[in-house]
């Protein structure tokens, strides 16, 4: 092994000093056979020639020596990189073409695969991350639910401490925090944690130490915190000292007890938390909702997660959790909690409900993204392949100027394969610098990426970076050999089957017709793919155009819109009750106000507030279809522009909570078919007591969008604020005279004036909030626009260099038409009629694989079918027209051949 | 005289090149001697096969090189066989052993001699 090493070094480095011992060994071999044979009587002439005749040429020798050098094949790699060099230098301008070319389809492939990679494929930051499993309850819920990967806290207790298969079990529940910060209070993303949290995590503190099972054992016991490594940084400065001292979180008095280990922000993608807090100090930070001592298992509020036996399968955990599910819900269906709130229709399918297990890295973020960015990754990928066509194209036009060199060298003794491998070895410099050029695009690529896509202030601390690591490389590395090949190995193969005594003859460019056929089957497939990529561009433009247009369904425009959660600075709900009646006179009076509107539930951010109802008429609700509920304040109406159609909106007499409410058409129709819904009743269905149908509606508003932009319009009830006394925060618009841009900072300075205590969270127009409601579609549709532009541009050039070649070989043919009589129009046809069945093959392929694909692209569409027939034909006529113009270049150039120049070529 | 070309067997070459340098260090042109007598003339190795294997031998550690003083006072290369090349010398012999012992019953020619 060593005595290779040696050798290997010695080949590569001191070859001059090799060469010559070996002359000089061969020198040797012949003189001392000539010596032999002057002693043994022959004269010096005859045994001097006898002696090389015997050696069997020098040279040849060398050569045989030098081929069973150890690390020969890296002589000959680093030969054909040499001679590869210098044919792509000579060349500069197929050089640029072909690496640009390169350098845009890797370079996007990477930026996308770093996206990806990032958000949906990468593991947590965790000790054995691939053990970590979400356990999530699937099925029906009956009471209230914070998400749908979200249980009740005794649920988790019993599936802890009565499962088989996990070695260790946690909860978490994502909390906003208020916290002071120099002279104002903002709130803080943090996480409510179980005890376990991170010893199953295997998380570390750097400074400190995390929480443990003391600190989580009895409610409100111990008032600590764990802070992240850059919020250690940017609130203590990265002080050393913080350890033992306090910080106030929702006006309690919390003592830090340690640092966690850069680089871990908690476990929800996108919401890097600040803090850390035992989830035994609920009630204090999340006043006024307690799922903890209560104790109710209709609050779904924790996300469990588990961490499997070594051993033990996700599957097999699944299986082996699912009658423990099924004994506890047979419990749980027994309890007054469910009877009183569950219809008797509910029970059966909500006994059927069960356990499912996701991987530990799941959250909302992921699943959101999953889909836009593979559907980017593939189409990425498409524009790359037909880059890949493209330089074969190339490569094969190329290869027919360079058969002359090809056979030459065959002619010579060197081998087919070696030819091969000196092609490729060509493809492989191009493509690595495509890589290394495309790395660097890829880099500012999924900066700007970034930027567009993330609210401003997330950038900072988002977890995602457009820095290239070791998998993007690694990624890209990948991309580019299978580029290599893909563009690199149909010429290569051709070239090597040169013939050599036709390629030596000269044939001024009466090349093969088999490289002829190759490049028109490449065009097809570009023409193809082009089709393919628009289709899709076409689908997203217009499906982000549809979104657009449906709008909100009320004038967005000076309307801004920002919250407050009072209770969260420590105000009890009497407190906050005044704070809002005083905010809603202190902001009606501001200069430059219209009118000011409050509500629970924000509109538009894909929250809801869904409840069970009864009425006369109808008993329960089935779960899917509870209305969604909000409580909103007298004005809220009039400062959205929602219109009133029947009845009257809100006055500040209504009070009394759930005695009078709002609904819309939807729910009219819904729960009172066929009469008049004013002065109908129905009631809000609780599990802590039976309820009567006392709500009596009072007016109606015509159907607008709730959650977010592509749902149907739900029902909904709307209630007076502050009728129930439980209100913790609102969510607060202001329609405004002026640009309600301009009007931001005054409208932040009067809040801080109003009352310091209280952070203002997402202040912004609700044009910006809709607009970055719809960023994906945003992204997805104009990268797809690109990509479909510069597939289609990639096709046309295909198209044309195939058919001006085409058009250059026939040449002498053509002219001999014309000098037989043939009229221009007559060659513009016969050549228009090749390009036409290019187009119409690609087409037709591309079609038929457009109208398969789509189904995959389904989900992301809205407000048009996904065989949409006029992006189909659409995109097809203005690809088409493309190539078409561009095949009638060449076409016109045949038409105006001189036959008399023509003939006289060769 | 009956000359066999070295690449009549896979590995015959490196086996005698062992043998003949299992005595003394030899150049190139005495190991082709050497075999020449060994094989009663049998095989006569050809620089073309001789230096390739030489090198490809010294590269795989059997052989060691250095150069010195041939009979002719004329400088050249000589060959001694390292540890591991003598380790290989007695893994190749009794390999032969073996092999010569199955082809010779296989073609029966110890029977002709009977």
């Amino acid at each position: 092994m060593i005595s290779r090493l040696r050798a290997l070094w010695n080949n590569a480095f001191h070859r001059k000093q090799l060469d010559r011992d070996l002359d000089e060994e061969l020198e040797a071999y012949v003189e001392l056979v000539a010596a032999e044979k002057l002693q043994a009587g022959m004269g010096p002439e005859e045994a001097h020639s006898y002696a090389r005749r015997q050696t069997g040429g020098k040279d040849q020798v060398v050569q045989n020596v030098r081929d069973v050098r150890t690390g020969v094949w890296l002589d000959r790699l680093l030969q054909d990189v040499h001679f590869g060099v210098r044919t792509l230098a000579k060349n500069p301008t197929f050089f640029l073409i072909a690496v640009g070319t390169l350098a845009l389809g890797i370079g996007a492939n990477s930026a996308m695969f770093s996206l990806l990679d990032q958000v949906v494929l990468r593991l947590l930051p965790v000790r054995h991350p691939e053990q970590l499993v979400i356990v999530k309850e699937a099925g029906n819920h009956y009471g209230n639910s914070f998400g749908p990967n979200t249980m009740s806290w005794p649920m988790f207790e019993d599936l802890r401490d009565r499962n088989q298969v996990f070695s260790e079990m946690f909860c978490r529940f994502p909390a906003s925090l208020a916290i002071g910060y120099h002279d104002q209070t903002v709130q803080i993303p943090a996480e409510l944690v179980s005890s376990a949290y991170f010893q199953t995590l295997g998380v570390e503190a750097v400074l400190g130490r995390t929480i443990g099972r003391d600190d989580d054992s009895i409610p409100d016991g111990k008032p600590v915190v764990v802070l992240s490594y850059s919020f250690w940084q940017s609130y203590f400065g990265g002080d050393r000292n913080a350890i033992g001292r306090t910080i106030s979180l929702n006006g309690y008095v919390m003592t830090v007890i340690g640092v966690v280990q850069p680089g871990f922000d908690g476990l929800e993608l996108g919401v890097p938390a600040k803090v850390f807090v035992p989830i035994m100090m609920k009630t204090e930070m999340t006043p006024h909702s307690d799922g903890l001592k209560d104790r109710r298992r209709r609050l779904s509020w924790v996300t469990t997660y588990g961490r499997l036996k070594p051993g033990i399968s996700m599957k097999q955990a699944q299986a082996s959790l699912q009658p423990l599910l099924h004994s506890i819900l047979e419990m749980e269906v027994q309890q007054p909690e469910f009877t009183r709130s569950a219809t008797a229709a509910d029970r059966e399918p909500f006994l059927r409900n069960r356990i499912e297990l996701l991987p530990g890295s799941d959250s909302d973020l992921r699943e959101y993204m999953r889909r836009p960015l593979w559907i980017l990754l593939a189409l990425t990928a498409a524009v790359l392949l037909l880059a890949c066509a493209n330089l074969a194209n190339l490569l094969l036009a190329r290869a027919t100027s360079r058969e002359k060199e090809f056979a030459v060298r065959l002619a010579i003794g060197a081998g087919r394969v070696r030819i091969v491998r000196q092609l490729l070895v060509e493809s492989l410099l191009l493509s690595g610098a495509g890589a290394v050029v495309g790395l660097t695009l890829a880099y500012v690529a999924d900066r700007i990426l970034l930027r567009i896509y993330l609210p401003a202030d997330a950038t900072v601390e988002f977890v995602v970076s457009p820095i290239p690591d070791g998998r993007m490389l690694a990624f890209t590395l990948g991309v580019m050999l299978l580029t290599s090949l893909a563009f690199g190995l149909l010429p290569a193969m051709g070239a090597s089957r040169t013939e050599i005594t036709l390629a030596l003859k000269d044939r001024s460019g009466a090349a093969s017709a088999g490289g002829m056929s190759l490049r028109r089957l490449l065009v097809s497939i570009q023409v193809a793919l082009s089709l393919l990529l628009l289709v899709g561009a076409g689908l997203f433009v217009r499906t982000l155009r549809n979104l657009e247009n449906v709008g909100s369904g009320f004038p967005t425009d000076h309307l801004l819109t920002f919250a407050t959660a009072p209770t969260l600075s420590g105000y009890s709900f009497a407190e906050t009750k005044s704070y809002y009646d005083r905010l809603n006179v202190n902001l009606e009076t501001m200069p430059g106000v219209t009118s000011v509107g409050f509500s629970t539930m924000p509109i538009l951010r894909g929250y809801a507030w869904q409840n069970a109802i009864v009425g006369k008429d109808f008993e329960g609700t089935p779960i899917e279809q509870q209305p969604v509920l909000s409580q909103v304040s007298p004005n809220y109406f009039a400062t959205l522009g929602i219109p009133i159609v029947a009845g009257r909106a809100f006055s500040t007499q209504d009070v009394a909570p759930t005695d009078y409410a709002v609904v819309n058409e939807s729910f009219a129709k819904e729960y009172f078919p066929g009469r008049n819904p004013l002065g109908q009743r129905f009631g809000l269905v609780s599990d802590s007591e039976s309820v009567t149908p006392k709500t009596e509606v009072i007016g109606v508003i015509p159907d607008r969008k709730y959650r977010d932009l592509r749902e149907t319009p739900p029902p909904q009830a709307y209630f007076p604020y502050l009728a129930d006394s439980n209100v913790r925060g609102m969510t607060v618009y202001v329609r405004t005279q002026a640009d309600p841009r301009q009007f931001k900072d005054a409208l932040r300075e009067r809040m801080r004036q109003f009352d310091p205590h209280v952070a203002v969270v997402d202040l912004q127009t609700v044009s910006e909030q809709i607009g970055f409601s719809l960023r994906t579609e945003r992204l997805v549709a104009g990268l797809s626009a690109v990509f479909g532009c510069v597939a289609m541009l990639l096709a046309v050039i295909g198209l044309y260099g195939v058919m001006a070649y085409a058009v250059l070989r026939r040449t002498r043919e053509i002219g001999i038409r014309i000098a037989l009589g043939a009229l221009r129009s007559n060659v513009i046809a016969m050549i228009m009629r090749e390009v036409l069945l290019l187009i119409g093959s690609g087409l037709a392929a591309g079609g038929a694989l457009a109208l398969v694909l789509v189904n995959l692209i389904h989900s992301q569409l809205y407000g048009l079918n996904a065989r949409d027939p006029l992006t189909f034909i659409g995109s097809a006529i203005v690809l088409a027209s493309a190539a078409g113009l561009a095949g009638f270049i060449p076409a016109l150039r045949a038409s105006g051949v001189d036959p008399t120049t023509a003939l006289r070529q060769e | 005289m009956a000359g066999i070309e070295s690449d009549l067997l896979q590995g015959t070459l490196d086996v005698l090149i062992l043998k003949a340098l299992a005595l003394q260090e030899l150049h190139g042109m005495g190991i082709s001697r050497r075999i020449g007598q060994m094989t009663n003339g049998t095989f006569d190795v050809k620089p073309g096969s001789l230096f390739p294997a030489l090198h490809r031998m010294e590269e795989a550690g059997w052989l060691t090189s250095n150069w010195g003083q041939a009979e002719t006072n004329r400088r050249a290369k000589f060959y001694a066989l390292t540890r591991t090349g003598r380790k290989q010398l007695q893994t190749e012999t009794e390999r032969w052993a073996r092999i010569s012992f199955a082809m010779a019953a296989a073609l029966g020619i110890g029977q002709e001699a009977l």
